[in-house]
């Protein structure tokens, strides 16, 4: 308590120190050990009554015996009260705020030269020191440690360019730091940069001293940090121990009866299990081996009623290839031994390679042995079991028995001759209703005359466009025939007709009394050149379809012949289109519908209309103008059609190579389904009056087909096929376009992309 | 209206579990799962629609019928598990905590499963058992011969060598083995017992090691039923045709490699000697008893329970079947009713059975014992051996009646005493593959081409193949002929080439007419061909031209007729077209590979 007040009175006590003894102060002041960064500990520490060389003093003082310390400083605290009331103004802030500064005060600025001077105010001597300036010859500045922010924590400065404020309120700066390679080298040069940490105080590396590393070691090795700590030192016995046992009780009540009383729960307990003994329940120590098991006659007994589970499927028996000494043909080849050891083993056809061994002894041990077993067992508790009827047939029964084509005669079966269309495709053909003529068109819009028989072109014409389709006129008593080009059809008669039939002709083409048009405009225009210029060449009769319904790919004749139906494909509206060649009209039956219409047919006996769409075939009747049936072919796109001449039976054919045949009778879906042509097909065709249909395909073949169709409705169609006509060739994927058949006889006429047309004869 | 009908609650859906739906519904762990499964012969089985089965998700997995896993549900071999893993968890708490004594106590009350309602369940009558028996043999038979290991108890493979001894004693006794055939992969045995013929496999006597991939314990839940199954069926055989089950065993002889021998068949009057020889083995297996449990109570915490428990289970039943008290009051139920079967079973000693019966035979060293012991005797032989082979011997080297002498080695020239000499051509020396051919042909064969050193005929499979296979013996003959005509053709053909040339020329043009037939006989008599070679080539021709006139039409239009047939019929016609085509194709590869080497044999001889 005495420094305290020492330290703070400081100021006062010096402007004492003339009056009074300096050197008892000073001794005084020694005596307290007021440690600072500085380092003179030596002078301030000694309290030895030895020489001070405290500089401020030297002049005046001289040592003083130590007893007078106390009376010392009792004369300082009277002296105070008298200061205080004389310089109030000065000191009473520093007074209560700050001893820790005013006691660096007094041990930091001891050395500049105090200069003594009288107040003013007090008119007491008072001592001033100089202003500390950090020059370079200043006593600070070569001090080696100059930092004294204080016990502050350093992280407040953290992100500041200064570590603290020096004891003029100056930022102290932090001292540069080199980059890390600078580092690295001062810890190269400097042997001892291993055991120094870098101190944040400093803001320096410093040495860490020895029990700093102590410490350190201690911790590292997982010891007490305190060197003088003993984790065995002796118990010391407080309660325990000789003497020390605790006599009296710490309650003075008396002991419950249950401490001395046998239990009573027990004792039932207890008795229960001696009363089960006693009893035979509870045998004590059962002997084991009666438990053992030993087999006995299980199956004496009757067995259950259900029946027993199925047996698992024995193993294949071993064959001569397993033998150990197998004829020698059973050895694999070189090669094929490589092929089986390549093999993966579950795909190995045997589990083992046949061996030859000269005599028993020399066979060796099968490597597999337990292997197999294993899968065995694996196949009887993991693989699902699937019974299977093993049938023991001859394949060939399979193939249906159908009549001997040869007792299906006739039927086309060769080539008697062939009509070439130059360097295009042979897109269709029509055969006359009399059987005699064939007209075919190509794709660079000649259409050709020529005789059946001879097969001798009698007339052509020249188009622009590819001729998309060419129908005759089913009637007899006239001669004409239809032509598709870019949305026009063409009407022309051919040459060499009949007198009498030519008039007639040209007077339903084109009658000298034009029929009246009809109410509402058509956009389908019907011409007719005047008869003047009449010829052979030209078409007498025209009819202009809307423009870009593209060609006419498709016809349909009614079989009365006053009725064409045109399906006009490939334009950009396209559409079917019925005319009426006698009131010279055409009409669209369908506002819109469904779909891409591909084909269109006339019932041949019905007021029906059939049309295949992509993959619908739909039955309208026109009379009542209502949908009757949609029959689902499941063909992908429906390439061609063609309907039995009874009208109760449609066959359709696809571009995904499947034919279809309907019973209109019997259902939506088709009675039989054929697949037998490599490629799509592209053409089909009924025989008018032979139970034949014929098919054509992009492979190249035709295929001729017997159909007969019974009247009993019990009876289901019979369909043989009977032969596949080969000759056309493929040209650019395309094979057999068209097939058309030979109203009179069983003669067949197919075009081809290769440009031929070909006549197949019975 | 009908019900409103609730997806999943009817039909596939309902009537499949897959396999983890069943493993939860059980509550069981896999393991166990697997286990009831091999127990009770449960599989897999294969929905006609897995999406409908497993609620539209098409993920592979294996369907259980719903029905099996409710029966699987009632087992009372779950209820021994569940028990079992409480019982393991109990042991191996005691066995931390240091409590000896209670853990010796828990394991004397070890739960403990029997298979006997499982063998009646699967099996109901005998001859179902008797059918199935096979993998069973099979498998004791491979046991028997593994070496024993720490997951393979020696008393397992001493209970199988038992199980497997008694089989062929049986088969002995009733003469009732049928066909042996020496393969790669070991001794296949055909017998008919009781009608069913039954056949198993014998690896041949060298030490089976157990590979890595294969999961033992599979194989031990298998053996584990079908030592069961095995002890069953023995008692009943062997108490049907009045014989004890087991037949006792006598140690000192199976000490000294007596092997089947050192069981002794005793017909069903003589119990009393049994029993007294079964209380004296009680002694000692009881001991192992407890040593077993001990072993396996330091076991416990190491092992998975379940394969613990194979162990413990498989090495109690064995022990039980060593010592068994025999007579009880099913015994002599069973034995009053025997000699009727008695009769039954020995009635149907044919003489094939009896084949080897005039002869006495003398194994050589080198012949496996177990084998030709087995055969010899099942047909009615006498057989003896050396005594390296084995102690027990009935027939000594130099007994006089010795007929055969099975040797499998080559001849080598010795010294040999008169008496020795005369000894050796007083017998006939063979080697092993005589005895097994003339039981499979069922008549003793010439032992000329199986004499010592002689090259064997090949050994073919008497169970034979497929119908309509290669017949490696058969179908010589015939195309051994034509060959040969071939050869005889091909002569000729180098000598003079121009008039067969010519031959063939005339030849080629008569049809079936006479008229042009005759015009072609004289054309060739003209060229100065004989009238032998000319009816050969005109023979030839009629064989060449018949094929493609009638037939060739007939397959068009066969071919033409598939168009009709519908797409499930082509696609069978076409499946048994590829087989029928394969088999077909191994027959001819194997014809001409046999062929090829008959004329390259013929090529050395001529050279």
């Amino acid at each position: 308590m005495a420094s305290r007040v020492a330290g703070r009175k400081s100021t006062k006590r010096k402007q004492f120190e003339d009056d009074v003894d300096v050197a008892e102060d000073l001794h005084h002041n020694g005596n307290l050990e007021m440690l600072s960064d500085e380092e003179e500990d030596g002078n301030i520490s000694s309290d030895d009554g030895e020489v001070d060389t405290f500089p401020g003093i030297v002049n005046e003082s001289d040592t003083d015996p130590d007893d007078s310390d106390f009376s010392d400083q009792e004369e300082d605290e009277v002296d105070e009260d008298e200061d205080e009331e004389d310089d109030e103004e000065d000191e009473s802030g520093e007074e209560d705020g700050s001893d820790d500064g005013e006691e660096s005060d007094d041990s930091l600025h001891v050395f500049p030269k105090a200069k003594t001077i009288v107040s003013n105010i007090t008119n007491q001597p008072k001592i001033v020191y100089p202003e500390i300036e950090p020059e370079y010859d200043s006593d600070s500045s070569t001090e080696e440690d100059p930092n004294r922010v204080g016990y502050i924590p350093m992280h407040w400065y953290d992100d500041m360019p200064h570590i603290g404020y020096d004891i003029d309120g100056k930022k102290i700066l932090r001292p540069a730091t080199g980059d890390e390679l600078d580092k690295f080298l001062a810890t190269v040069d400097d042997s001892s940069a291993w055991t120094s940490a870098f101190d944040k105080n400093a803001q320096t590396d410093k040495p860490l001293t020895s029990e700093e590393l102590d410490l350190i070691r201690r911790l590292y090795a997982g010891e007490n940090p305190d060197a003088n700590y003993d984790p065995y030192e002796p118990m010391t016995e407080w309660f325990t121990g000789k003497g020390k046992e605790e006599i009296m009780p710490l309650s003075g009540a008396l002991q419950p009866k249950r401490r001395w009383v046998p239990s009573k729960w027990e004792k039932q307990k207890v008795m229960k299990i001696v009363r089960a003994i006693r009893q035979g329940r509870i045998v004590p120590s059962k002997p084991k081996s009666t438990k053992k098991f030993e087999p006995y006659a299980i199956w004496s007994e009757p067995s259950s009623s259900h029946p027993p589970p199925l047996p698992a499927p024995k193993p294949a028996l071993p064959t001569n290839a397993e033998s150990y000494n197998p004829p020698e043909e059973y050895l694999p080849t070189e090669e094929e031994r490589k092929a089986w050891e390549a093999l993966d083993p579950e795909d190995r056809e045997r589990d083992y390679l046949p061996q030859k061994y000269s005599s028993l002894r020399l066979v060796p041990a099968y490597d597999r042995f337990v292997k197999e077993r294993f899968f065995r067992q694996l196949d009887l508790y993991l693989a699902p079991r699937v019974q299977r009827v093993k049938l023991n047939i001859d394949p060939n029964s399979l193939i249906p028995k159908l009549p001997s084509p040869s007792s299906l005669k006739p039927f086309p079966n060769y080539r008697s001759l062939q009509f070439r269309h130059s360097q295009s495709r042979a897109r269709c053909i029509s055969v006359s209703p009399d059987g005699a003529w064939v007209i075919s068109g190509d794709e660079n819009g000649v259409v050709s005359l020529w005789e059946i028989i001879v097969g001798r072109e009698v007339k052509r014409w020249t188009f622009k466009g590819k001729i998309g389709s060419l129908a005759w006129c089913p009637r007899t008593d006239v001669c004409y025939f239809a032509v598709g080009v870019e949305d026009t059809i063409h009407f022309i008669i051919p040459p060499n007709v009949d007198p009498a039939v030519l008039t007639l002709t040209q007077s339903v083409l084109a009658p000298t009394t034009l029929p009246p048009a009809p109410a509402t405009p058509s956009p389908v225009k019907w011409t007719t050149p005047p008869s003047n210029t009449w010829s052979q060449d030209t078409p007498i009769l025209t009819i202009d379809l809307p423009a870009s319904t593209g060609i006419p790919s498709h016809f349909c004749w009614h079989r009365r012949g006053d009725y064409l139906a045109s399906v006009s494909t490939g334009g950009a509206q396209g559409g079917v289109w019925i005319h009426q060649v006698t009131r010279r009209h055409s009409q669209a039956p369908f506002k819109k519908i469904k779909g891409a219409v591909q084909l269109v047919l006339f019932h041949p006996l019905k007021p029906h209309f059939f049309v295949a769409t992509q993959q619908y075939v739909r039955i309208y009747n026109l009379a009542e103008q209502k949908l009757i049936k949609t029959l689902l072919p499941g063909i992908k796109w429906i390439s061609s059609m063609d309907v039995h001449p009874s009208g109760d039976h449609l066959i359709v054919g696809g571009y995904d190579r499947k034919l279809c045949w309907f019973d209109l009778e019997l259902s939506e879906k088709p009675y039989k389904v054929l697949r037998y042509h490599t490629r799509a097909i592209r053409s089909l065709q009924f025989h008018p009056s032979y139970p034949l249909f014929a098919s054509s395909s992009d492979d190249g073949s035709i295929q001729i087909f017997h159909s007969r169709v019974y009247n009993d409705l019990m009876t289901d169609p019979l369909i043989v096929p009977l032969k596949i006509l080969r000759g056309h060739q493929i040209s650019e994927g395309l094979g057999v376009l068209q097939v058309r058949w030979c109203s009179k006889q069983p003669w067949l006429v197919s075009s081809g992309a290769d440009g031929s047309v070909a006549v197949w004869c019975s | 209206m009908g019900r409103l009908r609730t997806k999943g609650k009817a039909g596939a859906a309902k009537n499949f579990t897959t396999r983890s739906a069943a493993v939860k519904k059980l509550q069981c762990s896999l393991a166990d799962f697997r286990r009831l499964c091999i127990l009770k012969g449960i599989f897999p089985r294969e929905p006609r629609n897995k999406k409908k089965a497993n609620k539209g998700s098409s993920a592979p997995t294996s369907f259980y019928y719903t029905k099996d896993i409710a029966y699987l549900a009632h087992e009372p071999i779950l209820k021994k598990l569940r028990e079992h893993k409480a019982f393991a968890k109990k042991l191996s708490r005691a066995l931390g905590r240091g409590e000896w004594s209670s853990a010796k106590s828990l394991e004397e009350n070890k739960p403990i499963y029997r298979l006997d309602h499982i063998i009646k369940e699967r099996y109901p009558t005998f001859i179902d058992a008797l059918r199935d028996i096979d993998d069973a043999l099979c498998m004791v038979f491979l046991f028997a011969s593994l070496p024993s290991n720490s997951r393979l108890p020696a008393e397992l493979v001493e209970n199988c060598a038992r199980l497997s001894a008694e089989w062929q004693l049986y088969v002995m006794h009733t003469r009732a083995l049928r066909k042996v055939f020496l393969s790669i992969k070991g001794v296949y045995y055909q017998a008919e017992v009781m009608g069913q013929t039954i056949t198993w496999l014998v690896p041949y006597l060298f030490t089976q090691n157990v590979p890595a991939d294969v999961d033992i314990r599979v194989m031990l839940t298998f053996l584990e039923l079908y030592q069961t199954l095995l002890s069953f069926v023995h008692f009943k055989l062997y108490t049907d045709s009045g014989l004890v089950y087991p037949p006792p065993l006598d140690t000192k002889k199976d000490e000294d490699g007596a092997g089947v021998d050192a069981f002794a068949l005793q017909n069903g009057s003589r119990q009393s000697t049994t029993k007294a020889s079964g209380n004296t083995t009680a002694n000692v297996s009881g001991k192992v008893v407890r040593q077993t449990i001990k072993s396996i109570a330091a076991e416990v915490d190491e092992e998975t329970p379940d394969v613990e428990m194979s162990n413990v289970e498989v090495s109690r039943e064995e022990e039980d079947e060593e010592f068994i008290p025999h007579p009880s009051s099913k015994d002599t139920m069973t034995t009053a009713t025997l000699p009727t079967l008695q009769a039954l079973s020995s009635l149907p000693t044919t003489l094939t059975t009896n084949l080897f019966s005039p002869y006495v035979f003398f194994l050589s060293r080198e012949t496996p014992r177990s084998i030709f012991e087995f055969i010899v005797r099942a047909y009615g032989g006498r057989i003896g051996w050396h005594q390296s082979s084995g102690s027990g011997s009935p027939i000594d080297e130099n007994d006089p009646h010795i007929t055969h002498v099975i040797v499998d080695r080559p001849v080598v020239e010795k010294e040999e005493t008169a008496e020795q000499r005369e000894l050796r051509l007083r017998r006939k020396y063979v080697q092993p593959q005589w005895i097994v051919d003339c039981i499979n042909a069922g008549k003793i064969l010439l032992e000329e081409p199986y004499a010592q050193g002689k090259t064997l005929p090949p050994h073919l499979s008497p169970f034979g193949e497929y119908e309509g296979a290669y017949l490696p013996g058969t179908a010589n003959e015939e195309t051994d002929e034509e060959e040969q005509e071939e050869e005889d053709e091909e002569m000729p053909a180098v000598d003079d080439e121009g008039a067969a040339v010519d031959l063939e020329a005339i030849v080629s043009a008569p049809a079936d007419e006479p008229t042009s037939l005759r015009a072609a006989e004289l054309a060739a008599e003209a060229a100065g061909v004989d009238f032998g070679t000319f009816e050969a080539a005109v023979k030839k021709a009629k064989r060449k031209e018949k094929k493609p006139l009638s037939e060739e039409v007939k397959e068009a239009e066969s071919d033409m007729n598939k168009m009709m047939m519908s797409n499930k019929q082509r696609k069978l016609y076409e499946k048994m077209k590829y087989s029928n085509q394969k088999k077909q194709a191994e027959k001819t590869e194997l014809e001409n590979r046999r062929k090829e080497l008959a004329k390259k044999k013929r090529k050395e001889q001529k050279a």
